[in-house]
């Protein structure tokens, strides 16, 4: 990069809290107070075999976690979201069971008041990995499983109603999902393959990601997709072996590669900074790029090796961690874009704050 | 159990529990939630100390109308955990330091590799290895906060200072009792217990000087170089009072010159001696010099006049004692410090403060010992004596003993630094233990203990590595011993495969994975998994099947669903075996469709 007038990154203020319990996953929830932040975290406590999910709030002198609110789940939470619905704030986690959880607090207080479910009797998914995606109003959400199955739950003020969409029989299995507007959305899986939906054109996906990878690239399996509001017609993806690429809906040939193994040989000025699986990725709203510009906007990735890092299409990736640990989960604070949770896989939460 | 013969004979042989034998069996009972008859009983271990007990009970037999609803048949698997570890530890605080112990331990080991790759046998090779061990050796002390959990730093401290053998020994000695003499308090008398109790009753006590705990305590305190608790202590008698001074001027001058001398007291200059009482000197011959001037000026003290003079007793005789053990009278420190570790480090403050050699060092606390037998064995007692005996083996036998397998395999560099007799008994290998060495038996031991957890288990491969006989061969055991159902445990070992080149380890698992996963249904992650693997024998085998499944059963529908398996398939480039045919089953579909539609193309 060449020396401009801005300053060098500076190094990010980490603040690791050890929580002796290992952490699923991990969401800021929507900031309803200036004085008060909470996060939300899903436990599973190796000694006692059991699992939760729970309120934090964060006190800031010195940095530390507490437990305000707690909900105790029958199983590991396999996938975790937050949002806002009608002035309450809504979580939910669908569990390795194959059940869903819809838990309702209080913005005052950050408890949990109410919770609403589909147990796992009633066969959303059958297998232990399901991913959840929760549309921003909080009125929809869809599950997704490996089981092949695309559920649609629509949440009410008390009771959850929900229809399966599409059922593939096993012949593919789902691992991620993102809304992209109230009535698409997109899923990925096994192979690097991206689908999108559209609830107005029933019976499958719309469109498939048709990819023509390199010969020895070796695909990999889609962990997280982010779509960006402004730019719908792109599905961002993180996955196996360092992988972060991008999927333009209008040219459906090629995807663009912003990080990856296979991405070094042909493809000019694409660094890889991780080369095991990507767990989550996230466009990050700190960073601001010009509107008009047509570049995929920049990204943040968390992997397997430790590493948490902003990737840009043309640019150096900006490392901001390097763990000796696996980095699960994470999330940027959607009112605070500087500040990012994130969970460590030895029983931990590091949050960042960027300069 | 119904009609079990008790002289059965060959596999499974019940042994009949009879109640006389009651007296040697721990009994524990189970709760299960089952209706009796319980018709069969298996138990298996699992991870670790966990055994896994399944009981069936068979359907009730008799017909009942109503069923109660705590009545259950069917079956129930109960985790029973066995064991518990050490009990001033939680489990969770020793995974923490667990998990922390792994990236200085690895630092170590790459820079052990780094330095024995420059081959140099002169000594900034030995400096250098010094430095970086002492480095190790506060990352993985700094992993244990709080006085609680010290028995890293008392190996490591007196190991550092045993074996740098530098004048400044007593200092180092008495810091080191300074913070851990609390440790001791749970099996015997100390000096911090005694002080501890005392300071609670402090505040009730009138006149302090007529209490002979007060003056017991201060001489106490004063043995084991504890300076500025005696000046304080000194400083609250009674002759200080602005009311008593006029009366009491003569005794408040004894006082006053006792405590002028106890903070004059000739240290040996060290870096944590800087703030504390006490004069420093840098250089041997000015500390000898001023230790002479020292003993003489109380020597003056004690026979001067002004005792006789003083009329208040008590006072009396506890400055005398005082004065006695700054003499280093043997009689007045052997009744001051409580056991022997104390006892030893009053014989350096007072008795011979200068740099002893390591077996005198060893002679004098045996001479300790047998002046203050021990009551009871403390675990650091054992060790202490190993450390000063120079004898590695006690050393390892007695950490491992009563600190457990993390220690020792994280101590064990300190121990071969700079000895290098320690580092030839440990490196050596032994045909008693199968061909290894202590390190690497202690390691994998180590190793064996973080496998039994599920969350540690990943941390074990970075000692496993270290260990270059048997190492890899454990971790090939332990990669394919677990199960793979899960998503995220696959992925994770196919991470850890990748880290350390197993690639036939990785393909095998991905082998079973895409076996698992077909014949649970999920036939899309099977044909991937199988693909990853490149197992082409059983991509054939199940293209078969799919083969006459589609023939049944495809129709417009449905092929919607078979869109994403063909997918998967990809380009000509990956293995597909016998799938090949979904690609030209869909490209005929495709050509009949547009056919249909009225264009005109070439059918296949």
């Amino acid at each position: 990069m060449a020396a401009t007038a801005m300053l060098e990154p500076e190094r990010p203020i980490v603040h690791r809290l050890p929580q002796h319990k290992y952490i699923d996953a991990v969401r800021w929830l929507p900031q309803l107070s200036p004085f008060d932040r909470f996060a939300v975290l899903a436990t599973f406590d190796t000694d006692s075999g059991s699992s939760s999910i729970e309120i934090h709030s964060l006190k800031p002198n010195p940095l530390s976690l507490q437990s305000h609110s707690s909900f105790s789940s029958s199983s590991r939470v396999s996938s975790l979201r937050a949002s806002q619905f009608l002035q309450k704030t809504v979580v939910a986690a669908s569990t390795a069971a194959g059940s869903l959880h819809i838990l309702f607090s209080d913005p005052a207080d950050a408890r949990f008041e109410s919770e609403v479910s589909v147990p796992e009797e009633e066969g959303l998914h059958s297998v232990p990995g399901s991913c959840v995606d929760l549309m921003d109003g909080g009125v929809e959400c869809v599950t997704v499983g490996e089981d092949g199955r695309v559920n649609l739950v629509s949440i009410g003020n008390s009771n959850l109603s929900y229809r399966r969409l599409f059922d593939s029989g096993g012949l593919v299995s789902y691992t991620a999902a993102k809304w992209a507007s109230p009535v698409e959305f997109a899923t990925g899986g096994y192979g690097f393959s991206l689908q999108w939906w559209d609830q107005r054109k029933p019976g499958g996906p719309v469109s498939q990601f048709k990819a023509n990878w390199d010969q020895n690239f070796s695909a990999g399996i889609v962990h997280s997709i982010d779509i960006h509001p402004s730019r719908k017609h792109t599905c961002l993806a993180g996955g196996s072996l360092g992988t972060v690429f991008a999927w333009d809906l209008r040219w459906q040939q090629q995807p663009i590669m912003l990080s990856g193994a296979g991405a070094g040989a042909g493809n000019t000025g694409v660094q890889s900074i991780s080369e095991s699986e990507v767990w989550d990725v996230q466009y990050d709203r700190c960073i601001k790029s010009s509107a008009t510009s047509t570049r995929i906007l920049p990204a943040m990735i968390c992997s397997e090796d430790g590493i948490l890092a902003v990737i840009e299409q043309g640019e150096e990736p900006i490392e901001l961690l390097a763990e000796p640990c696996a980095i699960n989960s994470f999330d940027i604070d959607r009112h605070n874009p500087s500040d990012v949770i994130c969970s460590l896989e030895w029983e931990a939460v590091a949050i960042l704050t960027r300069q | 159990m119904p009609g079990v013969a008790s002289d059965t004979v060959g596999n499974g042989a019940l042994v009949p529990f009879s109640h006389d034998t009651k007296d040697s069996l721990a009994v524990y009972p189970l709760h299960h939630g089952l209706a009796p008859p319980i018709s069969r009983l298996a138990i298996s271990w699992s991870r670790g100390n966990s055994l896994r007990v399944s009981l069936f009970a068979s359907p009730s037999s008799s017909s009942e109308p109503s069923r109660t609803s705590d009545d259950q048949s069917g079956g129930k698997v109960l985790e029973v955990k066995l064991g518990v570890g050490d009990p001033e530890i939680s489990d969770s605080r020793w995974r923490q330091i667990a998990y922390g112990s792994v990236a200085p331990f690895a630092l170590l080991q790459s820079r052990r590799s780094a330095l024995s790759a420059m081959m140099n046998a002169s000594s900034p090779y030995q400096m250098d290895w010094w430095e970086h061990v002492l480095e190790y050796s506060k990352d993985i002390t700094s992993l244990l906060g709080g006085p609680k959990l010290p028995p890293s730093p008392i190996i490591e401290e007196p190991t550092d200072i045993v074996k740098q053998s530098q004048a400044w020994l007593p200092e180092r000695l008495v810091d080191w009792l300074a913070d851990y003499d609390s440790l001791f308090s749970s099996t015997q008398e100390t000096v911090y217990g005694k002080l501890a109790l005392f300071q609670k009753e402090l505040v009730d006590i009138q006149v302090i000087e007529d209490d002979p705990r007060y003056w017991e305590v201060m001489s106490s305190a004063l043995s084991v170089g504890w300076l500025d608790i005696v000046v304080k202590m000194l400083r609250l008698h009674g002759s200080y009072q602005q009311d008593q001074l006029s009366n009491r001027e003569l005794e408040n001058g004894l006082v006053e010159a006792v405590a002028v001398l106890i903070s004059k007291t000739p240290r040996l200059c060290h870096e944590s001696t800087i703030g504390k009482l006490g004069e420093l000197f840098k250089s041997k011959p000015d500390f000898i010099k001023a230790w002479e001037k020292w003993r003489s000026q109380i020597t003056k003290l004690d026979c001067s006049p002004f005792w006789i003079q003083c009329d208040n007793h008590r006072t009396r005789e506890g400055l005398r004692n005082l004065l006695q053990i700054m003499l280093g009278n043997t009689e007045s420190l052997c009744m001051a410090t409580c056991y022997w570790i104390e006892l030893y480090i009053s014989h350096f403050l007072y008795i011979r403060p200068f740099t002893m050699g390591i077996e005198s060092m060893y002679n004098l606390a045996q001479k300790c010992i047998q002046l203050k037998p021990p009551s009871s064995n403390h675990k650091l007692t054992g060790l202490m004596i190993g450390i000063l005996e120079e004898n590695t083996e006690v050393v390892l036998a007695e950490s491992s003993r009563e600190f457990g397998p993390w220690l020792v395999a994280h101590a064990i560099e300190l121990l071969t630094a700079g000895s290098e007799q320690a580092e030839i008994v440990l490196h050596e290998e032994r045909d008693n233990l199968g061909g290894i060495s202590m390190i690497e038996l202690h390691r994998l031991v180590y190793a064996q203990v973080l496998s039994t957890h599920a969350l540690t288990w990943q941390i074990a491969p970075i000692y496993l590595t270290s260990c270059m006989k048997q190492g890899m061969g454990l971790l090939e055991n332990l990669l394919y011993r677990q199960s793979v159902q899960h998503n995220d445990l696959l992925l994770k070992h196919i991470e850890i495969c990748r880290l350390y080149q197993l690639d036939h380890i990785s393909s095998d698992i991905m082998k079973v994975a895409g076996v698992y996963h077909w014949k649970h249904g999920h036939k899309g992650a099977g044909v991937y998994w199988l693909q990853q693997s490149q197992d082409t024998s059983r991509l054939n085998r199940i293209a078969q099947q799919l083969f006459d499944s589609v023939g049944k059963s495809i129709s417009d529908e449905s092929f919607k669903q078979w869109e994403g398996l063909i997918e998967l398939l990809g380009s000509e480039s990956k293995p597909a075996g016998g799938l090949e045919f979904l690609h030209k089953y869909r490209d005929f579909k495709k050509s009949l469709q547009q056919v249909y539609g009225g264009k005109s193309t070439d059918a296949a």
